[in-house]
């Protein structure tokens, strides 16, 4: 973990109020894995106060690094107005990682929103190993505005499967019900080929995909976001209530959590916004 | 601008000297924002740092509020946390150890939710290796007596830290709460009572709605505010007290983020000061601050940073 000021290099709107920033100068980012994220912050004065937690799109051996945003409030406003050569002062990388790809495994990725990036990454460190084929996208958004980076992930030779709530692209409904429909399919042709669930996405989704990992007995985990000042287990603002002690920290013991450690006080949870973005 | 060769490179002008504790400079970090030390190691050099205050800790293990526990406001944040620590001997085994290697100077922060608590973990605190000085946070409430505050109250106060006071012989500081009407009296009592320090201020009391949702933003519904929001209340506090020539010292807090702050403190009658929310906007900060407050002294021709307490210029 390191603490550094990067330049955006460019700044590129995908419409419906998502953005990638692309940032340069950050080489201790470098070997950064699925999951990890950063804190961010410009020279914004002192309003918004905080940095904002975004999790990782992309980062290169050269020291490149890609943050997908969505605008969700004044920190995320602002990021998506930075123009090239803005200062951005970084905090990362930061927290855990989702498990490695590995060829007897095959692993549905469920994303759900700004949610994404975590799980790109994940995608793309499978294809990186040869791995993308037993690899699958479920990604799902309100309308076809919601799903973006469609080309860069068809490119990595992923499967991917879509779901949209108004029905305007993909399955008509959300991407729980996508993921149960490929549940039935790999339980059914192949019933003793292990499989994982990963997902990101807002809290509701999460709570869902958890309820579904569990009643299949399917191995989960799940990235989760909550409000924090410091990222690295100081203000412990970003508790969650947990199966084995009173509380576990999204930046510290997280953000990446095995479902079941938790799921304990899921039903009736806050369903706060959607993970992977800052607010 | 021949002041700048009268003052010392060797960074000596920046001594400080507050409720019997030498500082290498008058920048501390503030409880509940620098953890136990160890979590900033690979940010800064605590070697640099005037010294560092822990999180609160209780006799006890404290786990804390619901969630969500934080929320962004203003120029600031609120916080409900709950006073969650690992409890004193969690702390003397596993925390205390680094902080006695880390080359600063260690106030340890504590608390009760009674009379006894905070006199038995403040003597077994006291007692401990590496722990410099105390200090106490009076802003828990007291179970005995209706969840009131112990530090809203002076009589209270004044008994609280008279008890602490017998048992400990190390300084002792006491970190005021500004939900009063009446920030001298309670400094008074700390006075009356043997503190050596008070440290002014706690966070204020507030609260926001998410008008969406129509819930409050943070789940016991009133928290701590912080940030640079409060910091024209906190100075407000330091030099009413600092004015009524109450004989203690005091260490500032509240919205502190850069040199040109600090200064402000010191001239309003704070002795030295503690920074706190800014470690979370830049975990580098202190550095920068205490950089800030070397070229202030170097520009203005200041050789001891002493000469700054109180040095506010009022009236004609």
């Amino acid at each position: 973990m390191r603490y550094f000021d990067a330049r955006v290099i460019e700044n590129r709107s995908l419409g419906g109020g998502y953005f990638v920033l692309r940032l340069g100068g950050c080489e201790p980012l470098v070997g950064s894995r699925p999951g990890q994220f950063v804190m961010l912050r410009g020279d914004w004065g002192r309003d918004p106060l905080l940095p904002r937690p975004l999790s990782l799109l992309a980062v290169t051996q050269e020291g490149r690094a890609d943050l997908l945003a969505k605008v969700v409030g004044k920190g995320t406003a602002l990021m998506e107005r930075s123009p090239s050569g803005s200062r951005i002062s970084v905090l990362g990388p930061l927290g855990n990682s989702f498990p490695v790809p590995s060829a007897d495994v095959t692993d549905l990725l469920v994303a759900g929103g700004v949610g994404l990036p975590p799980l790109f990454m994940q995608a793309e460190a499978s294809a990186r190993v040869g791995l993308a084929s037993s690899c699958e996208m479920l990604y799902g958004g309100r309308t076809s505005r919601d799903l973006v980076l469609l080309g860069e992930m068809r490119s990595l030779g992923i499967a991917l499967r879509l779901a949209t709530e108004d029905g305007s692209l993909g399955r008509r409904g959300r991407v729980t019900d996508e993921l149960e429909a490929r549940l039935e399919h790999w339980l059914g042709v192949a019933a003793s080929r292990r499989l994982r669930i990963m997902a990101c996405g807002p809290r509701a989704m999460l709570w869902a995909v958890g309820r579904i990992a569990q009643s299949c007995n399917i191995e989960c985990y799940l990235s989760l976001e909550e409000q924090m000042a410091c990222g690295i287990g100081v203000c412990l603002g970003c508790a969650v209530a947990a199966q084995e002690k009173p509380y576990l920290y999204v930046c510290k013991d997280g953000p990446v959590f095995p479902a079941a450690e938790v799921m304990a006080h899921a039903p009736g949870a806050s369903t706060g916004a959607s993970a992977g973005g800052a607010r | 601008m021949t002041a700048i060769a009268d003052t010392p490179a060797d960074g000596s002008a920046l001594r400080a000297t507050c409720g019997g504790l030498e500082f290498r400079n008058p920048v501390l970090t503030a409880s509940g924002t620098f953890g136990y030390g160890q979590e900033f190691e690979a940010l800064l050099s605590l070697r640099g740092l005037g010294g560092l205050v822990t999180k609160g800790i209780s006799p006890k293990p404290r786990f804390g509020n619901p969630p969500p526990r934080i929320c962004e406001t203003a120029a600031g944040m609120l916080n409900s946390i709950g006073l969650e620590n690992v409890g004193v001997e969690a702390f003397a085994r596993d925390k205390l150890p680094f902080l006695r290697s880390c080359g600063t100077r260690v106030l340890v922060n504590f608390f009760g939710t009674t009379f006894d608590e905070y006199v038995d973990c403040g003597a077994r605190l006291a007692e401990l290796d590496g722990v410099d000085g105390l200090e106490m946070n009076v802003s828990c409430p007291n179970i005995q007596a209706g969840g009131i505050e112990f530090g809203r109250d002076p009589t209270v106060l004044r008994d609280l830290v008279r008890a602490c006071r017998a048992v400990i012989s190390k300084p002792l500081w006491v970190k005021l709460t500004p939900n009063t009407s009446d920030i001298v009296a309670l400094a008074r009592a700390c006075a009356d009572s043997g503190a050596d320090a008070v440290s002014i201020i706690n966070t204020i009391t507030g609260m926001a709605i998410d008008v969406r949702t129509r819930r409050p933003k943070i789940a016991t519904v009133f928290g701590g505010l912080s940030g640079p929001a409060i910091k024209p209340v906190a100075l407000r506090m330091v030099y009413q007290v600092h004015r009524a020539k109450i004989p203690i010292a005091i260490c500032g807090i509240g919205g502190i983020q850069d040199g040109t702050d600090a200064i402000e403190f010191l001239l309003a009658g704070a002795s030295c000061v503690q920074v706190g929310t800014q470690n979370f906007v830049d975990p580098a900060s202190v550095e920068r601050i205490i950089r800030e407050i070397e070229d202030y002294c170097r520009v203005q021709g200041v050789t001891d940073v002493r000469e700054l307490v109180g040095a506010l210029a009022t009236g004609q």
